[in-house]
């Protein structure tokens, strides 16, 4: 349920350690990640696939799958936890299924068998021990907090000093002041289990694709650890147990009036590859351009290292969101990881390079911040 | 133009509260006028509206333990307003465990009520939550506008049946048709009447009772020689009765509806310190 305020599918992919389900969304403005250890269920048993075509062993076997086909099956969690008395999960490479079977009272069995495609799960590199600021705060104080804003609030923004912290509603330049209602919620550091603010700073974040996390880690009563930046860099929500952790990493918007690193008529971007870990990097870059700003993003979405460049002209658009750090997930996690800012850069300053326009991402940027864009 | 006023009290503030929930669900933007020692919610009958209108009237008193009000002149010291009361309803529906409320007209970008909730903790400081609600100054002449509406000139008025159970009949009569006949007479009968090409459903009520009204004049001649038996009906619009059905949290001390044959109805609830009217037009 948590995963479904993402996206409309997920990966699931058991592991030798434990079970991993990873989901994006369509703008690759928003990740999660839950992993259940093997500690967490009854009985786990996973065994590695060699394929004759691959030149190492697979040791994962990812799968993606629908999550309205999935969601049914966890429909009431009040009436599970009354009717059901095991649920069993398997897996059947060779026919794209993965089975999921309720064991109820009285005998009932329902059985699920819901078709899978294989995929390459989309991991985010984001290195949280490198972030200035870290709350960590009980779950029923972030609900406690986020209950005062509508349920139609899109984004939030957070305020950090070393004195205080407030949440309050996202507003912009032309926002309609005599038509929205604002709320702002403000706390003092003490409320927090642990309050560390290296940097004053402000990030918005959209409030809808949190409240996943927010509802499950209630659940769990499971401290919520918030590691974030600066505006533009990610911000992530995380709770972290004997059993589970759970991971959802959020892009913040870029206030172009604060950044410091784009400026004047420099764009530059960087190509990655490395064999076959691949990166996905979204980012943007300004450009100042007389009277109107510019944004660039280059996206590599896929492991062939295909690169779709999206540009787009956006005279109402001031802000826009600085997407994640992908990597593939393989075994080779930890390199992912210490590869984050490894780049065959090359320096580029003209629009020349930038020849495929990839038109889906324009229309999903477009719904994403609703405005008019010439191509 | 200045206004202030808070709320430390909690059963203040939760009685509060359930007045604007009531309001919210009547109205989708009302005028609010405030004087130095009331507080009414306005909604007058225009055709926007479906020519309903309402009028909602609080003793400030009874609620706030800080009001201060400087309206927009020495000779006409009131503040208009015109809000969207469910962002009122909202800001205060979190606020119910707070340690006080706070209400003040703001102008930073646009005019604003901003309700400041101070919320406990676990740490030594408090908690603020704050809202900015926008807000519309309500010229003074437009003010006339937003006049008491007067007791219109009933055939009959009569106490209301339970609202809770009158409320269940009427939401299942919605489902059948989409208006309502309301009649009643001066024997203490109200009929709730529906009918529709394939069925006619009529909620029989009775041992009523009816208000005395006192007149100015001494004599109410047009109930006063009323057949008794006789029935004043009006037709009007279920979903508008229901609003106000719906709408009520709490037993109201009195509840009576005034009825123009044809004409209109209307609604007088009465709770110790708020007085709502309601006036549904009847359909043509």
């Amino acid at each position: 349920h948590a995963i479904a305020r993402i996206s409309d599918e997920f990966s699931f992919d058991p592991i030798e350690k434990g079970l991993a389900l990873r989901s994006v969304n369509s703008s690759r403005s928003a990740y999660a990640y839950v992993f259940f250890s093997s500690m967490f269920f009854q009985h786990y048993c996973w065994t590695a696939v060699s394929q004759p075509c691959q030149k190492e062993k697979q040791l994962s076997l990812p799968c993606k799958l629908i999550i309205k086909s999935v969601l049914p099956v966890f429909r009431c969690v009040n009436v599970l936890e009354r009717n059901v008395e095991k649920c069993s999960i398997c897996t059947n490479i060779n026919d794209h299924h993965i089975t999921f079977q309720l064991l109820c009272k009285y005998g009932v069995v329902k059985t699920y068998n819901l078709t899978c495609q294989e995929c390459d799960p989309l991991q985010a590199v984001f290195a949280k021990h490198m972030c200035p600021n870290i709350l960590k705060v009980h779950p029923r104080l972030l609900a406690d907090i986020m209950i005062h804003f509508p349920t139609s609030q899109e984004e939030v923004t957070l305020s950090v000093t070393p004195m205080k912290v407030c949440f309050k509603s996202y507003t912009e330049e032309d926002t309609d002041f005599s038509k929205t209602m604002l709320t702002e919620i403000q706390l003092n550091p003490d409320e927090f289990d642990y309050f560390q603010v290296g940097v004053d700073s402000e990030v918005t974040f959209c409030l809808k694709e949190l409240r996943g996390l927010l509802a499950f880690s209630e659940a769990t009563s499971v401290p919520v650890s918030i590691h974030f930046d600066v505006s533009g860099k990610p911000i992530a929500f995380s709770i972290e147990d004997m059993v589970l952790e759970a991971s959802f990493i959020l892009a913040t918007l870029s206030d172009v009036e604060k950044e410091t690193w784009a400026s004047g008529n420099t764009t530059t971007t960087f190509n990655c590859n490395a064999g076959n870990i691949c990166r996905w990097q979204v980012y943007f870059t300004r450009r100042h351009c007389k009277d109107f700003k510019v944004a660039k993003a280059l996206e590599i979405t896929n492991l062939q290292i295909l690169h779709h460049v999206v540009s787009y002209f956006c005279k109402c658009c001031i802000f826009q969101f600085h997407s994640l750090f992908f990597g593939a997930v393989s075994c080779k996690e930890q390199d992912a990881i210490s590869h984050t800012f490894h780049s065959l850069a090359t320096a580029s300053d003209t629009e020349e390079d930038f020849g495929n326009v990839n038109c889906g991402a324009i229309s999903s940027f477009r719904k994403k911040f609703n405005c008019s864009s010439s191509s | 133009m200045r206004f202030r006023a808070k709320i430390v009290d909690l059963a203040c503030l939760n009685h509060f509260s359930r007045v604007i929930n009531t309001i919210a669900k009547l109205a989708k933007t009302c005028a609010l006028r405030l004087t130095v020692s009331k507080l009414y919610f306005i909604l007058s009958d225009k055709v926007a509206n479906g020519g309903v209108s309402m009028w909602c009237e609080l003793c400030q008193g009874n609620f706030f333990d800080e009001f201060q009000m400087e309206g927009v002149a020495a000779e006409h010291n009131e503040i208009y307003l015109e809000l969207v009361p469910e962002n009122l309803s909202r800001a205060l529906k979190t606020a119910q465990n707070a340690k006080a409320v706070k209400i003040k007209l703001t102008n930073k970008h646009c005019p604003c009520l901003r309700v400041a909730v101070e919320l406990p903790s676990l740490s030594s400081s408090s908690r603020m939550v704050t809202h900015d609600i926008p807000v519309g100054v309500i010229p003074r002449r437009l003010w006339n506008d937003f006049r008491e509406p007067s007791v219109p000139d009933f055939d009959v008025s009569i106490y209301l049946p339970v609202l809770k159970t009158m409320k269940s009949v009427v939401e299942r009569m919605k489902n059948l048709s989409n208006s309502i006949v309301i009649e009643a007479n001066l024997s203490g009968e109200m009929n709730l009447k529906i009918e529709t090409d394939l069925v006619s459903v009529t909620t029989h009520f009775k041992d009523l009772g009816n208000p005395p009204w006192a007149s100015e004049d001494g004599c109410q001649s047009s109930t006063q020689s009323r057949d008794l038996e006789s029935m004043a009906e009006a037709r009007i619009d279920i979903r508008k009765l229901l609003q106000l059905l719906a709408g009520q949290q709490v037993n109201p001390t009195k509840a009576l509806c005034n009825i123009v044959s044809k004409r209109i109805v209307h609604f007088i609830l009465l709770h110790e310190d708020v007085s709502l009217q309601y006036f549904i037009p009847a359909l043509a």
